[in-house]
């Protein structure tokens, strides 16, 4: 099958099976980058960090960013409009049926069941990149604490991103980082 | 001002733009936008479509932008909020996408990107640990997670697949409750 024809496909499948919010399409992305090589698990992050400071919804951004990747500005088209595809669909019935749906017991079910899936499929990404990454003796030091930081006290998610930015061009400026 | 095909457009549009760090933002977007300026609809109505949104699949700023044009304009009003929404966000993808392709060799490049990949993990951290505080809380919901979790990190199981089995327990778990209650 060709490239554009299957990434309709695997955006499409994101569309309908990623849950819980900005970050839910990751463990999915993740699972396309192992099994079509389209694009590394190292690409991914690197998206990632490039998805969360552009304006948009992260989950739209990464997926124009894997559709450019794996086949330019036409892959980045199609892996956008098929992701959000299903949305339009489903928010189209559910908007007819919207009382029935809010009452309905095995919605109430279903969503009970979903959230902590969609929590622990991105527990598994974030313990796979946590290994997979090369963050060196000294990363995992600065990653400690900004873990730490983040339980002292609540801060803008963009300041962890803009700091590690410094920090790496400046480790990286020392000769530092593979320490 | 009217709710014309194009001013729909022109709000979601900028609210596209203003939408940084995640999708959690767009309702306090959404409510001054449409809400406080143009007093298309109220705050109340747009928080229910967030909270649904929620519910479904997909990305929830998405959902949102999807029933709010579909109460202001129809078909034609979901369509231009999607489109409108998602522009901004195409455009500064492919853009910088295609300057990445032309630095991504220098070296101070790499070097920032191993850093802001640090930022990244410890923003995953955090979803997670949000996630975690707010739907893992009873027994049904932390064998949910555990399950899904051993699943998850074997890597022999597609995420669709986990999804499917967690709505099935789900439904189950759903109907042995209302026999129970039946009974009582």
């Amino acid at each position: 099958m060709n490239t554009i024809a299957q990434l309709f496909i695997q955006f499409f499948h994101i569309g309908i099976f990623s849950f819980g919010g900005g970050y839910a399409t990751i463990p999915f992305l993740y699972d396309i980058a192992e099994r079509f090589k389209w694009y590394s698990t190292t690409d991914l992050t690197n998206m990632l960090s490039i998805s969360s400071i552009t304006p948009g919804p992260v989950g739209i951004n990464m997926a124009t960013f894997a559709g450019f990747t794996t086949a330019g500005i036409f892959g980045a088209l199609i892996a956008t409009f098929a992701i959000v595809l299903p949305s339009y669909l489903i928010v189209s019935i559910v908007y007819k049926i919207l009382d029935k749906f809010k009452t309905n017991k095995f919605v109430s079910g279903t969503i009970k069941a979903l959230k902590p899936a969609g929590c622990a499929l991105l527990s598994a990404v974030g313990l796979k990149l946590l290994f997979t990454s090369n963050l060196h003796l000294i990363g995992t030091i600065i990653l400690t604490i900004f873990i730490i930081a983040s339980f002292v006290k609540k801060l803008d998610p963009l300041f962890y991103l803009g700091i590690s930015a410094i920090i790496g061009v400046i480790l990286g400026h020392f000769h530092m980082i593979g320490i | 001002m009217d709710k014309s095909f194009y001013a729909i457009f022109k709000s979601f549009f900028k609210i596209g733009t203003l939408l940084l760090g995640g999708g959690y933002v767009i309702l306090p977007l959404l409510t001054s936008e449409l809400a406080e300026k143009k007093h298309w609809l109220t705050s109340e109505e747009l928080y229910e479509f967030y909270a649904l949104s929620t519910t479904l699949p997909g990305v929830i700023a998405i959902n949102t932008a999807i029933f709010t044009g579909r109460r202001l304009l129809g078909r034609s009003g979901a369509i231009a909020a999607l489109a409108g929404i998602i522009t901004p966000s195409f455009l500064a993808i492919v853009l910088i996408a295609t300057a990445l392709g032309k630095i991504a060799g220098y070296i101070s490049i790499k070097n920032l990107f191993w850093g802001v990949g640090i930022g990244v993990i410890t923003l995953l951290f955090l979803a997670i640990k949000e996630m975690w505080t707010k739907c893992v809380n009873d027994k049904f919901s932390s064998i949910i997670y555990g399950v899904c979790l051993i699943l998850a990190l074997s890597g022999k199981i597609s995420p669709a697949w986990i999804v499917i089995i967690a709505v099935i327990c789900g439904i189950i778990y759903q109907q042995i409750n209302n026999q129970k209650g039946g009974n009582n």
